[in-house]
């Protein structure tokens, strides 16, 4: 201790000679508008340079909590994402194909509540019947394409053909060259169905768009049914038998639209009265 | 006697020496000659406090608030380190650093030294920046060497009339 005050005596001018320095310094920085600015730009510099250093540093510690932060908001956002865009799904389902093809026609939305696969006449039960203005013989599509024909109705539910029946025939064309057949369906596959009586010079490739013709009275031209898999050749060899890919998935089918006001009674009645006068003549 | 010569140095410095402005650039600090002239056993902390004192007093009717009194106060701490390579080792304490007793080029040197402490100060005070410090080394040195013969010239003057 005692040498520490001795240590501390001996170098007593040099405590007197800062204090002294210290003390004319700050009259010269306080008083001097000069000094004083000088003072202040360099300090002000020189302290942001050195918060600039030290946060560039700590910076690194807090990247920890950050990562964590940023790991939360991302998995949040991508639950937010899911959610969205399942609720876009939803609103979007039955008028994203519709809207371009169908937007003349008047539509019924549906909910399809029971349906069969594996059964060679497979039908389709939705929860919108004649209360709803749902008829037989009304087309009934999805927002891929075509799903099938309405065949029964109730007040509130309506039973569906889809083109999963062996009983279902609906005319279609290819969309690339206009050439027509008629779907037919063969019991096992509830993916793909087949058109058949397609012309032999028809020009035919796989990944063609099958779609329905407008030649009956329950489909309007142009929906679209399926792609083309598989060129092959019908029974009696005189046309291709194509395989098609059904663009609606029946197996996931929830939102289906049934097409009201496509019929025309008119055309119905003289197609009607041609078939009657025909059948008398025989 | 010393504070006779304070107040001596003091009037001239204020009334004549701060009005010239040699080349524009030029303005000595005589009132360290106060310092150079106190005796060999004057202490530390005594030397401090006198150039503290004269600095300040500098300051005050010079309008250079801390400038000058920061410069005297470092020449009150190593006046002693200056001096002691001119004066003869067997010296008693009550020697006089003089230009008598030291030789003329021996004072100039030691008083040019002592001045430099000051006047280096000083401008690098006013200054305070790299800025125009050719200006600033112009100052430091015209003035150092104005300031070591105005001190020599007043030795010789003083001493020679006793």
């Amino acid at each position: 201790m005692r040498e520490l005050i001795d240590f501390l005596l001996s170098y007593k001018h040099w405590f007197v000679f800062l204090l002294l320095e210290v003390t004319s310094l700050i009259g010269l920085f306080s008083s001097n508008g000069y000094q004083k600015s000088v003072y202040f730009t360099t300090a002000n510099s020189i302290v942001g340079y050195a918060y600039t250093t030290i946060s560039s540093v700590t910076s690194y510690f807090h990247l920890a909590s950050v990562n964590r932060d940023l790991e939360a908001e991302n998995e949040k956002l991508r639950m937010e994402n899911v959610a969205l865009r399942n609720h876009l799904h939803a609103a979007n389902a039955d008028s994203v194909k519709l809207d371009g093809i169908l937007t003349d026609y008047q539509v019924v939305m549906a909910q399809v509540v029971n349906s069969t696969l594996h059964k060679a006449t497979n039908l389709i039960t939705i929860n919108k019947g004649s209360a709803d203005g749902i008829e037989p013989e009304m087309a009934v599509v999805s927002s891929r394409g075509v799903v099938g024909v309405v065949y029964l109705t109730s007040a509130h539910y309506s039973i569906v053909m889809p083109l999963l029946n062996v009983n279902c025939r609906i005319s279609c064309r290819l969309k690339q060259s206009d050439y027509f057949g008629t779907l037919e369906w063969k019991r096992g596959d509830s993916r793909s169905t087949y058109a058949v009586g397609v012309p032999r010079h028809a020009k035919v490739k796989s990944g063609d768009i099958v779609e329905t013709n407008g030649y009956s009275d329950i489909f309007p031209p142009g929906v679209p049914i399926g792609k083309v898999s598989n060129i092959g050749d019908s029974e009696d060899g005189m046309s291709y038998s194509l395989k098609v890919n059904i663009f609606t998935n029946f197996e996931t089918l929830r939102d289906v639209s049934i097409i009201t006001n496509y019929s025309n009674p008119e055309r119905r009645s003289l197609e009607d009265e041609a078939q009657t006068a025909e059948q008398g003549e025989e | 006697m010393s504070l006779l010569r304070l107040i001596i140095v003091l009037v001239l410095q204020v009334l004549i020496l701060n009005q010239i402005h040699l080349f524009g650039y030029v303005t000595p600090i005589f009132v360290g000659y106060v310092l150079l002239c106190l005796p060999k056993k004057t202490s530390r902390i005594a030397l401090l406090l006198w150039g503290f004192i004269v600095g300040l007093l500098f300051d005050m009717f010079s309008n250079t608030a801390g400038m000058a009194t920061a410069a005297c106060t470092a020449l009150g701490m190593f006046r002693n380190s200056l001096m002691s390579p001119f004066t003869p080792r067997d010296t008693d304490d009550m020697f006089h650093p003089t230009v008598i007793a030291l030789g003329a080029t021996r004072y100039f040197i030691y008083s040019l030294s002592s001045m430099f402490v000051v006047h280096a100060i000083f401008y690098g005070l006013d200054a305070l920046s790299l800025h125009d410090w050719q200006l600033t080394l112009l100052s430091i040195i015209g003035s150092t060497i104005f300031a070591a013969l105005l001190c020599l010239f007043a030795e010789l003057i003083v001493r020679k009339r006793k």
